[in-house]
């Protein structure tokens, strides 16, 4: 079966993120297996839970962490890219003190590897 | 702007049906190297792969050529200088580094690069070689 990776680079507020987010929802209703989606560059700041974004804007963070929850998305964050952006995932860090959206697994450059190598595809946002 | 005559666009489908991915992935870059950190971000999954053993080439495209001209000092504007990391291609089995003969004509730079082994292509080689990966990102 044809298995899909997702590279996201486009920060929360961005439209391309829009694209993004239908691009995966379409792939996710059509039966495609997405194995994960990956956030670098500003897409970590997709992550950031102190992110606001005005309530007429898109809320593309709701929409991942819907994504995710409705269809079990594996989402991936970068933790360099993070934590240059403002989003603390140290695992020291208790967990009031973090700001990372739960609904992220911390991971490095190396998931993107492991991405690359099971995808049949990989897309970049 | 099409660079591609409909002659070459042929070619490039005629090897991408004979398709053999031999690489895991190609990295193009696009971008000057010290306005953002596209170049960075490129390279720090350049090595990343490479230490991996995933085969990764790399392209210059656009802008992206004027990362890899010589004689540049990013400490002069203090910025963290990431292409000296570039001496270190050898050693992480990085050899298929590729660069558009037509970006450099439309910036009128020399052919004068801060590492060796590179191969500059014209756009229809370039493309060519492109598609001889599983995967492409671009920054």
């Amino acid at each position: 079966m044809n298995k899909l990776a997702v590279v996201v680079t486009t920060p929360p507020y961005s439209n391309l993120t829009i694209t993004a987010i239908d691009y995966v929802e379409t792939a996710l209703s059509l039966g495609v297996d997405v194995i994960g989606v990956f956030f670098y560059q500003d897409g970590a700041i997709q992550a950031n839970s102190n992110v606001t974004i005005a309530s007429d804007e898109y809320q593309a963070i709701q929409q991942w962490t819907r994504l995710h929850q409705q269809y079990q998305l594996p989402l991936h964050l970068c933790i360099t890219a993070a934590e240059k952006r403002g989003v603390q995932c140290d695992s020291t860090t208790n967990t009031e003190q973090s700001n990372a959206n739960e609904v992220f697994t911390i991971s490095g450059l190396g998931e993107l590897v492991e991405l690359s190598t099971n995808a049949t595809r990989l897309v970049q946002f | 702007m099409s660079a591609f005559t409909q002659q070459e666009t042929s070619a490039v489908a005629e090897s991408t049906e004979t398709i053999n991915t031999t690489k895991a992935l190609a990295l193009i870059n696009s971008q000057a190297p010290f306005a953002c950190s596209d170049g960075k971000d490129s390279l720090d999954i350049a090595l990343i792969f490479a230490s991996f053993e995933q085969g990764v080439s790399l392209f210059f495209q656009g802008d992206g050529v004027y990362q890899l001209i010589d004689k540049q000092n990013g400490s002069l504007i203090s910025v963290k200088d990431y292409l000296k990391t570039f001496a270190a291609f050898e050693f992480y089995d990085i050899e298929d580094i590729y660069i558009c003969q037509q970006s450099l004509a439309e910036r009128k730079l020399a052919s004068s690069f801060h590492i060796d082994n590179v191969q500059i292509l014209t756009v229809k080689d370039f493309a060519v070689q492109l598609v001889q990966h599983k995967h492409i990102l671009r920054f």
